[in-house]
């Protein structure tokens, strides 16, 4: 189901003048940009410029000043977390963000649950339509375990997952979730260049696979222009550039204050 | 070699995801049943089922009723003694009022009206946690019994403040509450009521909604950012362990007991059935079982291992022994196995499983 010639679209989510404060600290002022369908955007900056706190407003954790955001031309105030997530925005964080306690496939089938629709006297009683649809719901989650190639830890209580593993099955549950907006906060970070490598490929695949739209933070400057399609630069909580990869790379101002310091 | 899975090859996702993959384990269940059904009634004394079975069997259903709640949603709550009052006084006037309603379904619609009890005092969960919330569960523990002890009329004004569950039958004939019913009787219905509930319990925590509880036990952001609401999943948590704990207070008051008066269901209970849970395992059904075996056991141990030994040992010093090693227990399991009984037995499953390699 490839996509073939990527065709990036209309644009799917935009903040317009987002100004975001914690107390006297402004995360955020005055951020405005857009993502568009089916693109890779990366959001760039050094650490505390605020790329996290985009995320969360986007998100609906965190709750901005000012500013409007507009969803599949919708413009929304604030909501919460799990509303996001009914309207189609997943995400992965910084710091794992998994459920100790379960296996790997418990973790991915959460991914589910929106999509689950047996209420809770057919849950206690299983058999017939709640078994139906666990079964259909088990195939969708195991045709994203084979595609992120985590077979083999299927049934690992996911506490005793390596750090880059953790990261992979983090991504699987967002993908169970089908969305049409993937956030992805350093989906790399603390990785090896094997580990980089694969979760590279990853994001790829799923945009042209899938069609989803990512938008991803990252670090590695390498990683960042090889597969995005656009770029997004923060520093101190403002935007100081935004464009494809060669526009960002040339612009002097970004390598003033992030390209030109080595990190 | 007797202990494996190997050439067990799971050909559907139905296949896998049954209760218990590993033939053994099927057949030890068929094995346990068998013996529950046939050999217990068959070879315990009227005083062994009352004073070992019949309570087993209803902390059992008890401590299903917490584990859900805090062992899977991670909602820790010592309002355990409230909610058993909920359901035994609420069956009891339901059953003094609809003296023709089949006792199953008293039993049932005290569960869902302590179900209502439940969700009312979990509310507080959706702003506090952890230490917190056990304070505000805690004050539901005082405020229910409270209201049972302080107005006569859920006692129907009886002025020792006890009430007498009245004789029902489960199949004409069959009586399972009053002074005429067989212990048997009692014991055979609780088994099937009480596994049937059991077993509803574990379709539950195995499907959509038992992952929603434990998403949100292990990381509530997280859950939100999935779609999961959390006043959902912690209000239905609050509801279903209310249910299986109210069925439970009604089934101590009817058919264990058989008269009740709500100081029985004061705080030390909710401890009681707190222990039952750490010490069989937070969140497994297996291990809410193990957990009141373990408890309604230990005491019974107590009082007649020593002479059994040829030790002459007070009264007293065996509470106090009691005490103590349910102290050593809880400190064990709370820090080196909080998955508790249900965890040890699968380690051994393993080990089993391995056998004769050590790895
Ligand atoms: N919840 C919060 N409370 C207070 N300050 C915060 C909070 N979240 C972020 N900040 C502040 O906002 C700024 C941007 O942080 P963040 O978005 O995490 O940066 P980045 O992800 O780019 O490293 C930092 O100064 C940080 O201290
Ligand atoms: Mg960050």
């Amino acid at each position: 189901m490839s996509y073939g010639e990527k065709h990036i679209g209309e644009t799917l989510l935009k903040v317009d003048n987002i100004t975001l404060a914690f107390g006297g600290v402004k995360a955020l002022s005055d951020i405005s940009f857009e993502i568009r369908k089916h693109e890779i955007l990366a959001i760039i900056g050094p650490n505390g410029a605020g790329k996290t706190s985009m995320l969360n407003v986007i998100n609906g954790f965190y709750h901005p000043q000012q500013g409007r955001i507009e969803f599949r031309g919708v413009e929304r105030r604030a909501m919460r977390p799990h509303l996001a997530a009914r309207q189609g925005i997943a995400r992965t964080f910084q710091n794992v963000a998994l459920f100790k306690g379960m296996s790997t496939l418990d973790n991915i089938m959460t991914g589910r649950t929106l999509k689950m629709k047996s209420n809770i006297f057919q849950q206690a009683i299983y058999w017939g339509a709640n078994q139906r649809e666990e079964i259909a719901h088990r195939e969708v989650v195991e045709k994203i375990i084979d595609f992120l190639e985590i077979e083999a830890i299927r049934k690992t209580p996911v506490g005793r997952l390596p750090y880059g593993l953790q990261k992979r099955v983090e991504l699987a549950r967002a993908l169970a979730m089908e969305p049409d907006l993937l956030l992805l906060d350093e989906p790399m970070a603390g990785m090896n260049v094997e580990e980089k490598e694969d979760m590279c490929r990853f994001v790829l695949d799923v945009n042209d696979e899938f069609g989803t739209t990512i938008a991803l933070i990252e670090h590695d400057m390498g990683v960042v222009m090889d597969i995005s399609d656009r770029v997004v630069v923060l520093d101190y909580g403002r935007k100081l550039a935004d464009g494809t990869p060669a526009v960002v790379r040339a612009n002097q101002d970004v390598i003033d204050a992030y390209l030109g310091v080595s990190h | 070699m007797l202990y494996r899975e190997a050439g067990q090859f799971k050909t559907s996702y139905s296949a896998d995801q049954s209760i218990f993959p590993i033939r053994q384990d099927r057949i030890a269940l068929v094995l346990f049943g068998l013996v529950a059904v046939l050999a217990v009634p068959a070879l315990a004394s009227n005083y062994f089922l009352e004073t070992i079975f019949v309570p087993f069997l209803v902390f059992a259903m008890a401590a299903i009723g917490l584990n859900i709640l805090t062992g899977y949603c991670g909602q820790l709550s010592l309002g355990t003694g409230g909610f058993m009052a909920c359901g035994a006084f609420f069956s009891y006037k339901l059953a003094i009022a609809f003296p023709d309603l089949h006792i199953i379904v008293v039993f049932l619609l005290a569960g869902f009206g302590t179900a209502a009890v439940g969700v009312l005092f979990g509310v507080p969960s959706l702003r506090i946690k952890g230490f917190y919330l056990a304070v505000a569960t805690l004050a539901a523990q005082f405020f229910l019994v409270w209201v049972f002890n302080k107005f006569g009329w859920w006692t129907n004004y009886s002025p020792s403040g006890v009430i007498s569950a009245p004789p029902r039958e489960i199949f004409p004939g069959f009586a399972v509450t009053g002074a005429q019913a067989d212990p048997i009787t009692k014991y055979l219905f609780l088994l099937a009521f009480v596994a049937l509930l059991a077993l509803m319990a574990k379709n539950l925590v195995r499907s959509s909604i038992g992952r929603s509880w434990m998403a949100i036990r292990d990381m509530d952001i997280a859950a939100e950012i999935i779609g999961i609401r959390p006043l959902w999943a912690k209000l239905s948590a609050f509801a279903v362990s209310s249910f299986y704990i109210g069925i439970a207070g009604a089934l101590w008051a009817f058919v264990y007991t058989g008269s009740v008066e709500a100081l029985a269901f004061q705080i030390d209970r909710s401890f009681q059935v707190l222990f039952m849970v750490i010490i069989g395992g937070l969140g497994s059904i297996l291990g809410s079982f193990l957990g009141a075996a373990f408890i309604v056991l230990l005491p019974i141990l107590l009082n007649n291992a020593p002479g059994l030994l040829g030790l002459r040992i007070s009264v007293e010093l065996i509470s106090h022994l009691e005490f103590m090693i349910f102290g050593g227990l809880i400190i064990f399991f709370l820090i080196v196995e909080p998955h508790g009984l249900a965890r040890l037995w699968q380690i051994g499953k393993e080990k089993l499983r391995l056998w004769p390699f050590p790895y």
